[in-house]
C-alpha cells in the first residue's frame, strides 16, 4: 500500500448523484414547461425577462462575492458561489413573477409601436421600465435577501417572492398593467380583481389551460405547473405533500370564505357556483406556482412533515384572507413571505422524537411532584 | 413485523467484487503484534513475558474485570516485544510474537469438546475462549449473553447490510452447519431453543439455503428476509423490523426481551464449544476498487494489514490506487492512514477505496433541504446539530438528539451539500457524555 491514505470520519463514500448543482439543474428543468407555457401565451418579452432576471442575479451574487466578502482572487471563478445554480433559479422565478411589460407612470422610457395615441401596455414593442425593475427585484432578492444574510441556504424569506413584492411595492400597484396574448386574448385585469361570482366550465378550461390574463407570467398554464410539479417529486427534490396542503386547504378557505360570503351577499345561488368558484380561486393567481416553486424552498420552509402541514395550511389561510377581504387582489406572495418568516418558529417547537425516546426519569417525576 | 423500519439510505452495495470467492487461509505472517485490546471494555493483561514461548491459541492476555475478553496467541513462537503500537482507534498495548520456523510445530492449544453442552457451560466455554461480537463493535459476547432481563426472543444478525463486506455471507454459505449449531448454543445461554435469523432480500440465496439445511438437520431456526436497505442490520432497527418492538432509545435490546448477535460470533461459539478453539483468527474480507483480487480468508489476528491485502494480490497502481484505507465498511468503518496496524478479531473488513470510489471532497454551506433528518433511522435532526455544534451550543445539540445517534452515517450519505454531519454529531455524542448532559 502506499503513502498520502485520506483520513476522516465515517461515512467514506457519498451519493454522487445527489449535489446542490444536481438540485438546482433538477429545479430549471422543472422550470422549463411553465416558461414555454409563458412565452407562449404572453411573447418574446418573457424571454427578455427572464434572460435580464437570471443575468443579474448572477451578476449580483458575484459583485457581492467580489466586492462585500473580497473573494475576488485567482481562481475566483472556478469556485464561484454561483456555480451551485441557484442564483439562476431565483432569476428564472423572479421572472416569471413579474408581467409581460410594466408601465411606471413615473418615468415611462418603453418604446412603443409608432403611431398610437394613446398606448397602453398592450402596445409596448420594447420595456425599459420592465428590465429596470427586474434588476431593482434581483438586487433586492439576491443582495439584501439572499447574500448579506449569509448566502444559499441562510435567507430568511424566499429571495423571489421579496423581489417580487418589493418590486410592486416601490412602483405603485395601480401603475402596474398587465396582458395576456393568446388565442382568446384577454386583456386588462386578471379574474381576481373583480370577479366573486361563479364562473362557468370554459372559463376554468381556460385557466387551466393559461389562455387568460394574469399578473405574473409563471402563473398562467396550471397544466405546465403540474408537469414540473411531477418532475420535482420524481426527482424527489420536493416534498410532494407541501403542495397539495397549500392547495387543498386554500379550496376549502375559498369555500368557506369566498363562497359563504358570495352566498351572503348574494352574489352567488348555488352549490355549483360556489364549487366552480373556489376552483378559479385554485386556478388563478400564484397559488398552483408559489406552492410548488417557491413555497417549497428548501431554506424557508421547515423540516419536519408536520411542520410543512402547518407551514403549508398557514399560507393558504393567509392568501385567501387577502384575495376575499383585502384591498389587493392576490396575496399568494405576502402569505409565502409572512410563512417564511414564521418557519424558525415553527421548527423551534416541532422535531421529531428520536426513535424509542422515552421522557427521562427525573423530568417525569419533577412534573409529577409539581402537579401534587 | 415490517421487515423494514423507518429512514435509510440504498448505497450501491459493491458485494459483487468478493462475494463469489471461497473462503480461503492466509498464510500465517513471520511476526504477529496482538493488541490487547480487541473487544469494548478494558484491556486485557498481558500474562506472558518477553522470550517465553507460546503455542497457537495459547492465552497471552487476562481478561481484566468484568466487560473484558482474553486474548490469545495466533501463532507458535517467541514473545519478542509488549509495546505501544497504533490501532485503528488510538493506541494499545501489543504482543509481539516472532513465529518458529522450525520444521516440526507443536500442537496448538485447544480445550476439550464440551461433554455437557447446557446454557452454564456453554457461557463458561464462551468466556474461556475470548469470543466477542464479531460484526466490528467487539462486545464481550458471555457479557451479553448474561442480561438481568428475562430474554423470549434470540436473533441472529445476518443483515451485513454495509456495502462492500461478504464475510458473514460466505460463513453462511460455507459453514452452515456450524453457524447454526453455534447460534443454537448462543439461544440456549438466554435460555431459548429457537433463533430467528434476518437477512437482508439481496441475500436471498444465502437465505433459502440456511433454511433448506436448518430444515434437514431438524434446527429450530425461522429465517426472515428483510428489506435491502442500510442501515437494516442496526441493532434496534433489526430488532424493530423482525419483532416490532422498539428498543429504547439509549438502551439494549435485552430491555425489551431481545437479544441479537452476529454470524461470524455464532460460528466461533460453535468452534469453541466443539472443537475447544479459541478465538484468534476469524473470516475476514479484503476488498475495494483499489485490492488486485478481492477476497475471502481465515485471517490470524496481528497479522498487519499490509501482509493482509499482500495475500489479496496487493493494491492496485495508477489511477485505481487506494486513497482510503478502512477498517470496516464504507459507512461506519474507521479509515486508517498507517498500513502496519494489526488485524484483530474485530476486524471484518479491510476495505481501500480509489479516488473514485471514495468520498474526499470538500463540503458546501447547509441548505436545509432536511433529507438528512428524513433519511435518519433514529429520527434525529442532523443539520441543526451540526449547525449548534459549529456555534459550540451543546445544549441545543442534545435537544435535537444528538445522544441518540447510532453513528450510521445516512444522513453524510444522502448531504447534498457534501457535510461531515456525523463528525459533528458523533463529537456532540462524546461532549455531551464528558458534560453529563
Amino acid at each position: 500500500m502506499k503513502e498520502n491514505l485520506f483520513v476522516s470520519v465515517s461515512p467514506h463514500i457519498t451519493d454522487a448523484k445527489n449535489s446542490v448543482r444536481r438540485i438546482m439543474i433538477d429545479v430549471l428543468i422543472s422550470l422549463c414547461p411553465v416558461v414555454i407555457a409563458a412565452v407562449f401565451f404572453f411573447g418574446y418579452g418573457v424571454a427578455i425577462n427572464i434572460a435580464v432576471a437570471v443575468g443579474a442575479c448572477i451578476g449580483f451574487e458575484l459583485l457581492y462575492d467580489a466586492g462585500v466578502r473580497g473573494k475576488f482572487k485567482k481562481g475566483y471563478f472556478k469556485n464561484a458561489s454561483i456555480k451551485d445554480g441557484s442564483a439562476a433559479v431565483t432569476g428564472v422565478i423572479l421572472a416569471l413573477n413579474f408581467p409581460t411589460f410594466l408601465k411606471v407612470d413615473a418615468w415611462d422610457l418603453n418604446i412603443y409601436k409608432p403611431n398610437i395615441n394613446l398606448p397602453t401596455t398592450a402596445d409596448i414593442l420594447f420595456s425599459f421600465d420592465t428590465v429596470i425593475m427586474l434588476i431593482v427585484a434581483s438586487a433586492f432578492a439576491i443582495v439584501v435577501v439572499k447574500m448579506l444574510f449569509g448566502g444559499i441556504g441562510k435567507n430568511f424569506v424566499n429571495p423571489a417572492a421579496a423581489g417580487r413584492v418589493f418590486a410592486f411595492m416601490t412602483v405603485s400597484l395601480a401603475a402596474v398593467q398587465t396582458i395576456g396574448l393568446g388565442l382568446d386574448a384577454s386583456t386588462g385585469a386578471t379574474w381576481l380583481s373583480g370577479h366573486t361570482g361563479g364562473v362557468s366550465g370554459s372559463v376554468l378550461l381556460n385557466m387551466f389551460i393559461g389562455n387568460t390574463g394574469s399578473a405574473a407570467v409563471g402563473e398562467t398554464c396550471a397544466i405546465a405547473i403540474i408537469i414540473g410539479f411531477v418532475y420535482l417529486v420524481v426527482r424527489k427534490v420536493i416534498d410532494f405533500k407541501l403542495p397539495l396542503v397549500i392547495v387543498g386547504s386554500a379550496f376549502v378557505f375559498a369555500l368557506l370564505m369566498s363562497g359563504v360570503r358570495g352566498l351572503a351577499l348574494g352574489e352567488m345561488n348555488s352549490a355549483g357556483e360556489v364549487l366552480s368558484n373556489a376552483l378559479a380561486h385554485v386556478l388563478s393567481g400564484g397559488l398552483l406556482f408559489g406552492s410548488v416553486y417557491m413555497a417549497t424552498d428548501y431554506a424557508t420552509s421547515p423540516n419536519t412533515p408536520l411542520g410543512r402541514i402547518i407551514f403549508g395550511v398557514g399560507i393558504a389561510l393567509i392568501t385567501m384572507l387577502i384575495r376575499v377581504f383585502a384591498s389587493a387582489p392576490e396575496g399568494m406572495s405576502f402569505a409565502i413571505l409572512i410563512m417564511n418568516i414564521v418557519t424558525p418558529l415553527i421548527d423551534r417547537y416541532i422535531y421529531p422524537k428520536p426513535f424509542g425516546y422515552v421522557k427521562p426519569e427525573k423530568k417525569k417525576k419533577a412534573k409529577e411532584e409539581k402537579a401534587a | 413485523m415490517s421487515f423494514t423500519f423507518k429512514g435509510g439510505v440504498h448505497p450501491p452495495a459493491h458485494k459483487e467484487l468478493s462475494d463469489r470467492k471461497n473462503i480461503e487461509y492466509m498464510p500465517p505472517p513471520a511476526t504477529v503484534y496482538i493488541p490487547l485490546s480487541q473487544h469494548i471494555g478494558k484491556a486485557a493483561k498481558a500474562v506472558v513475558a518477553v522470550g517465553d514461548k507460546v503455542v497457537e491459541g495459547q492465552k497471552i492476555g487476562e481478561a481484566d474485570g468484568m466487560l473484558s475478553a482474553h486474548v490469545f496467541s495466533s501463532v507458535c513462537g517467541t514473545v519478542k516485544a509488549i509495546e505501544t503500537r497504533a490501532t485503528s482507534s488510538g493506541k494499545c498495548e501489543h504482543i509481539v510474537i516472532e513465529r518458529d520456523t522450525a520444521e516440526e510445530k507443536p500442537e496448538a492449544f485447544r480445550f476439550p469438546s464440551l461433554s455437557v453442552r447446557d446454557g452454564e457451560h456453554i457461557l463458561e466455554r464462551i468466556k474461556d475462549c475470548g469470543i466477542v461480537g464479531m460484526g466490528g463493535a467487539g462486545f464481550p459476547t458471555h457479557v451479553k449473553l448474561a442480561p438481568k432481563e428475562k430474554i423470549d426472543t434470540f436473533i441472529i444478525n445476518a443483515a451485513e447490510c454495509e456495502p462492500y463486506i461478504t464475510c458473514d455471507y460466505r460463513i453462511m454459505l460455507e459453514y452452515t452447519e456450524q453457524f447454526l449449531r453455534g447460534a443454537l448454543y448462543m439461544a440456549k445461554t438466554v435460555g431459548l431453543d429457537k433463533v430467528l435469523i434476518g437477512i437482508e432480500s439481496n441475500k436471498t440465496d444465502a437465505a433459502d439455503f440456511v433454511a433448506r439445511v436448518a430444515k434437514e438437520k431438524g434446527y429450530d431456526v425461522e429465517v426472515v428476509v428483510l428489506k435491502a436497505k442500510y442501515p437494516q442490520g442496526a441493532e434496534k432497527q433489526l430488532v424493530y423490523a423482525m419483532t416490532g418492538r422498539t428498543v429504547k432509545a439509549g438502551g439494549l435490546p435485552s430491555g425489551v426481551g431481545v437479544v441479537v448477535d452476529n454470524v461470524h460470533t455464532a460460528l466461533s461459539v460453535a468452534l469453541a464449544v466443539e472443537d475447544g478453539q479459541t478465538l484468534y483468527k476469524r473470516i475476514m474480507t479484503v476488498t475495494g476498487e483499489a485490492v488486485a483480487e478481492p477476497k475471502n480468508f481465515w485471517c490470524f489476528s496481528g497479522a498487519t494489514y499490509d501482509e493482509a491485502v499482500s495475500f489479496c494480490g496487493g493494491a492496485k497502481e495508477g489511477d485505481d490506487a487506494p486513497v482510503k484505507c478502512i477498517n470496516g465498511g464504507p459507512m461506519m468503518g474507521v479509515s486508517v492512514s498507517d498500513e502496519t496496524i494489526a488485524c484483530t478479531r474485530t476486524t471484518s473488513c479491510i476495505l481501500l477505496l480509489s479516488k473514485d470510489s471514495a468520498f474526499t471532497g470538500s463540503s458546501m454551506p447547509c441548505i436545509n433541504c432536511g433529507r438528512c433528518a428524513s433519511v435518519c433511522p433514529m429520527k434525529l435532526m442532523p443539520m441543526y446539530i451540526d449547525s449548534f455544534m459549529r456555534t459550540g451550543d451543546l445544549k441545543g445539540a442534545v435537544k435535537y438528539g444528538a445522544k441518540y445517534c447510532i453513528g450510521c452515517g445516512s444522513c453524510a450519505y444522502v448531504c447534498p451539500a457534501k457535510r461531515p454531519l456525523l463528525q459533528s454529531i458523533k463529537l456532540a455524542k462524546k461532549k455531551s457524555t464528558e458534560a453529563g448532559l
